[in-house]
């Protein structure tokens, strides 16, 4: 499915079920997107912990809910147990089935994003690991000048933020080196589809979605 | 005085979308916070109380983007462009975030708004604080079924209210202070 | 018109301060140019004013031009290798940048065969550039530049961080570049040796301004720098009364999937100071990461006969300081004043009391500056700030990740003084990396020489 339409479509859904309390139609989509997940043969692992890692906060609302609430309502409390794990399942379709360059380009070809917005948060985004590093090293800077900078000192984010307008500014004039020119058209080396199909599955979905939400129990 | 750009470029873009994710790589060094709130919380009857006094960590990229580039929208984009980021490496919540990034970007523009883009002070940092309180507390109304808590809402409410003022109030004025006595931000020296 | 022309140029960053001023040039198209010069010269500026970057993204042009000839395209290659791509692999940022050109798609494939084939890293074309060597991570960026088919190629201090064989490679390909496809090629170093036969021309800049070196002029130059790398200084190997105080006993450093260093029982010694040389690229930042944990290793690293890992974080690093090669790094605060307050505090040291405090900022040039904030400081004033924070902490062993760089020699003469004379009241143990030799005999116990992914002590350096 066309990267762009398949964003919008677990968008659509994460909206939809945020405002609706319906348990059934939670429960499909958690079973719709693990049968969808398991054709694209996502690792075991994976599973595990995308069952793992959303249970903590589940939890937490759950006894919220079922236990602390005056109405003690516990098929709420199950509605928003599965909402979770809706929202959790349906990024991981996304995110475990396109690159995120692919995304990009579908949404700069497609949905004619600006391409500034796209390439710039892609460049950003590839510098996670020397933003990792960078914060190692402030903490250890730091440490050898005897003060402990933990997450909520603010030297902490101001030497963080320093290095980001730095980088900022080297990334954008390497871009504009390698040719780029703001608000200027671009081609593109690899067309990505947006078919009849696409438009099919998001319009069949999303009614699909209305017909178990508004007519099933 | 000369025209001011309100123009987004390619800098300011990747800027935003830096200091988002360098607010969520920082955050993500303290999430057993969430946790451990929560747990410390729940005997007391309030398990959402995690949720409610680590908020204003999440929501810090905005006011800080509304302070570094004073234009209307940076805001937005601060804490949006940080979701983007996060749900473009493939974060689990990437998707879902999206939609929570979109929300409190709004939420922290308003406060700006409401100020006519034009205190980049303790006024703006009272304003932002209390229109992203307010604006994701109606979210989690819906969203993490906050309409059935009754009266513990005041609880959530002024727990939310005091992490909000923290962090997106105090902290981040405190980093923008920093930034400003530094004169790093003054990249158009010549143009005024 | 075959030449890059520059008028009577002056440029500022900021309005206090100029960068260049009155510079007149005449660039020929077609040739290698050198422009040599200390860190700060202002290279660097004038190459992102002939790549359109600037005044763009700073700074003003106060007086004079620039002149391009007609429809001659520029490009840039950067110092820092892992900031120039704004995208994953090799490959797609060629896509990106041709892309960019609007190129038809059908062109691109072959276009970027030949890029990577000329730079010989087909193989790498879908590695995560993160992860490459920063020699590899230079070859992916002259690759763009060959796949845009840029007619000026700027290149800023290309070499600064990537090894010998990379950067034969890279020099390899800008000849090919220059002579068969007729390029211009304009490269930016402040170390010299290596260009002789290459550049037909050399800029000197210093002092704001810029000039053409004549022929003899620049023959002397190249040679001397062929020559300054193979000036010899003796000093002792370690004897047996020496007192290990780092140790590595089977060590293993890799950065990306290169095995960078192996030690399998090496020491560095109590109270002496230790110089570490070893081409670009070898490893001997990574070193220094390893030792101060940020970054990780196998085997074990100890610290006064203890696993350094066993030593909570907080303990070792009053024990082990490292001064970045990026002074900047080093800052906390805002303002000189508080950075020395800060040190002041927490310092061990215990030569810088009140008076001799005074008398280092004045050796240093620096008690004048002290309501200055730290990022306006010039790179040399930042360089020695940086330094003489670092010794008031006075951590038992201090890693020095090229201290020197960016110094003329009456600030590195002090600098040696001052590190001697805390030397004599409070002993320290330092490991020294250093490409400037010149001027460090005085301070310099032992050598250690990294080479093939090995450590070993020399007698002379």
């Amino acid at each position: 499915m066309n990267p762009s339409f398949k964003l919008l479509l677990v968008l659509i859904i994460a909206l939809e079920v945020s405002f609706t309390r319906h348990l059934t139609i939670n429960l499909v989509l958690i079973a719709v997107t693990i049968i969808y997940l398991l054709t694209k043969r996502i690792r075991p692992r994976l599973f595990g912990w995308l069952f793992l890692m959303p249970l903590f906060p589940a939890i937490a609302v759950f006894i919220t809910i079922a236990w602390f609430s005056p109405g003690h309502d516990y098929f709420y409390a199950w509605v928003l147990f599965s909402r979770i794990y809706v929202y959790v399942f349906t990024g991981a379709a996304i995110t475990q089935t396109t690159s995120p360059l692919e995304l990009t380009r579908s949404l700069e070809q497609n949905l004619h994003l600006p391409s500034k917005f796209a390439y710039g948060t892609l460049a950003a985004v590839n510098l996670i690991p020397r933003i990792k590093m960078t914060v190692k090293t402030i903490r250890a800077a730091g440490q050898m000048r005897g003060i402990y900078l933990s997450w909520w000192s603010p030297t902490l984010y101001f030497k963080a933020i320093l290095h980001a307008i730095t980088w900022s500014d080297q990334l954008a004039q390497a871009m504009e080196s390698h040719g780029y020119v703001e608000d200027r058209a671009r081609t593109s080396v690899h067309q990505i589809a947006l078919t009849t199909r696409d438009w099919l599955i998001l319009i069949v979905s999303i009614i699909l979605i209305q017909i178990i939400t508004f007519a099933l129990p | 005085m000369a025209k001011k750009n309100n123009k987004f470029h390619l800098r300011d873009i990747i800027l935003l979308a830096l200091v988002g994710i360098i607010f969520g790589v920082i955050y993500w060094a303290a999430a057993f916070m969430y946790n451990a709130l929560t747990i410390v919380f729940t005997p007391l009857k309030l398990p959402m109380m995690g949720n409610d006094l680590t908020m204003g960590l999440w929501c810090m990229a905005g006011p800080m983007a509304g302070f570094m580039l004073k234009k209307p929208g940076a805001p937005f984009l601060g804490e949006f462009l940080g979701a983007a980021g996060e749900a473009l490496i493939g974060d689990q919540w990437g998707a879902a975030n999206l939609i929570s990034g979109a929300v409190q970007g709004i939420a922290s523009e308003l406060g700006f708004t409401l100020t006519g883009y034009k205190h980049y002070d303790w006024l703006g940092a009272v304003a932002t604080t209390i229109t992203t309180t307010i604006v994701t507390f109606a979210w989690d109304w819906f969203r993490n079924g906050y309409n059935k808590f009754g009266f513990k809402n005041v609880y959530y409410f002024s727990g939310r209210l005091l992490s909000m003022f923290f962090f997106c109030g105090v902290l981040v004025m405190l980093i923008e202070r920093l930034l400003e006595r530094s004169h790093v931000m003054k990249r158009e020296e010549f143009n005024d | 018109m075959n030449q890059l022309a520059i008028d009577n140029l002056t440029f500022a960053y900021t309005p206090r301060q100029t960068t260049l001023k009155d510079v007149t040039l005449k660039i020929p198209t077609d040739s290698w140019t050198l422009f040599y010069g200390a860190s700060g010269s202002g290279k660097s500026t004038l190459m992102r004013l002939l790549a359109g970057l600037l005044p763009k993204y700073g700074g003003k042009i106060l007086q004079g031009k620039l002149q391009l000839p007609d429809g001659l395209t520029v490009a840039m290659m950067f110092q820092d290798p892992g900031m120039q791509f704004a995208l994953d692999t090799p490959q797609h940022e060629l896509e990106f940048a041709l892309e960019n050109l609007q190129l038809p798609s059908s062109e691109m494939p072959a276009r970027i065969e030949h890029a990577l084939k000329f730079c010989g890293i087909e193989h790498l074309c879908d590695r995560q550039l993160t992860t490459m060597s920063s020699g590899e991570q230079q070859r992916a960026a002259l690759a763009v530049l060959v796949a845009m088919d840029t007619d000026i190629l700027l290149l800023d201090e290309p070499f600064a961080s990537i090894d010998n064989h990379n950067r034969s490679l890279l020099i390899h390909q800008l000849t090919l570049l220059q002579e068969k496809y007729h390029k211009t090629i304009i490269v930016a170093d402040h170390d010299l040796h290596g260009y002789r036969g290459l550049a037909k021309q050399i800029i000197h800049f210093e002092n704001q301004h810029a000039q053409l070196l004549d022929a003899a002029a620049s023959d002397a130059l190249l040679k001397s720098a062929d020559q300054l790398a193979a000036t010899v200084h003796h000093v002792k190997l370690p004897t047996a009364s020496d007192q290990p105080i780092l140790t590595l006993k089977n060590v293993v450093i890799e950065h990306g999937n290169e095995k960078l260093i192996t030690a399998n029982d090496f020491s560095f010694f109590k109270n002496q100071t230790t110089l570490l040389t070893g081409a670009t690229g070898t490893g001997k930042s990574s070193l220094f990461k390893a030792i101060t944990h940020l970054a990780s290793y196998q085997g074990i690293i100890s610290y006064d006969g203890k696993d350094s890992q066993k030593i909570k974080p907080r303990r070792y690093a009053q024990q082990v300081g490292y001064v970045f090669q990026h002074a900047v790094d080093q800052f906390l605060n805002v303002t000189v004043k508080e950075e020395l307050a800060l040190s002041l505090k927490k310092g061990q040291n215990p030569y810088f009391d009140d008076e001799h405090l005074t008398a280092a900022l004045r050796l240093l040039g620096l008690s004048k500056l002290q309501d200055r904030v730290v990022y306006s400081l010039s790179g040399g004033q930042q360089k020695k700030l940086q330094l003489l924070l670092m010794l008031m902490m006075g951590q038992p062993v201090l890693l020095l990740d090229e201290p020197f760089s960016g110094l003329d020699f009456h600030s590195l003469h002090n600098v040696v003084d001052l590190i001697k004379t805390s030397q004599k009241i409070y002993p320290q143990t330092m490991i020294i990396i250093s490409h400037q030799l010149e001027g460090l005999e005085k301070l310099i116990d032992r050598h250690v020489k990294l080479a093939d992914g090995r450590l070993s002590y020399r007698e002379e350096f």
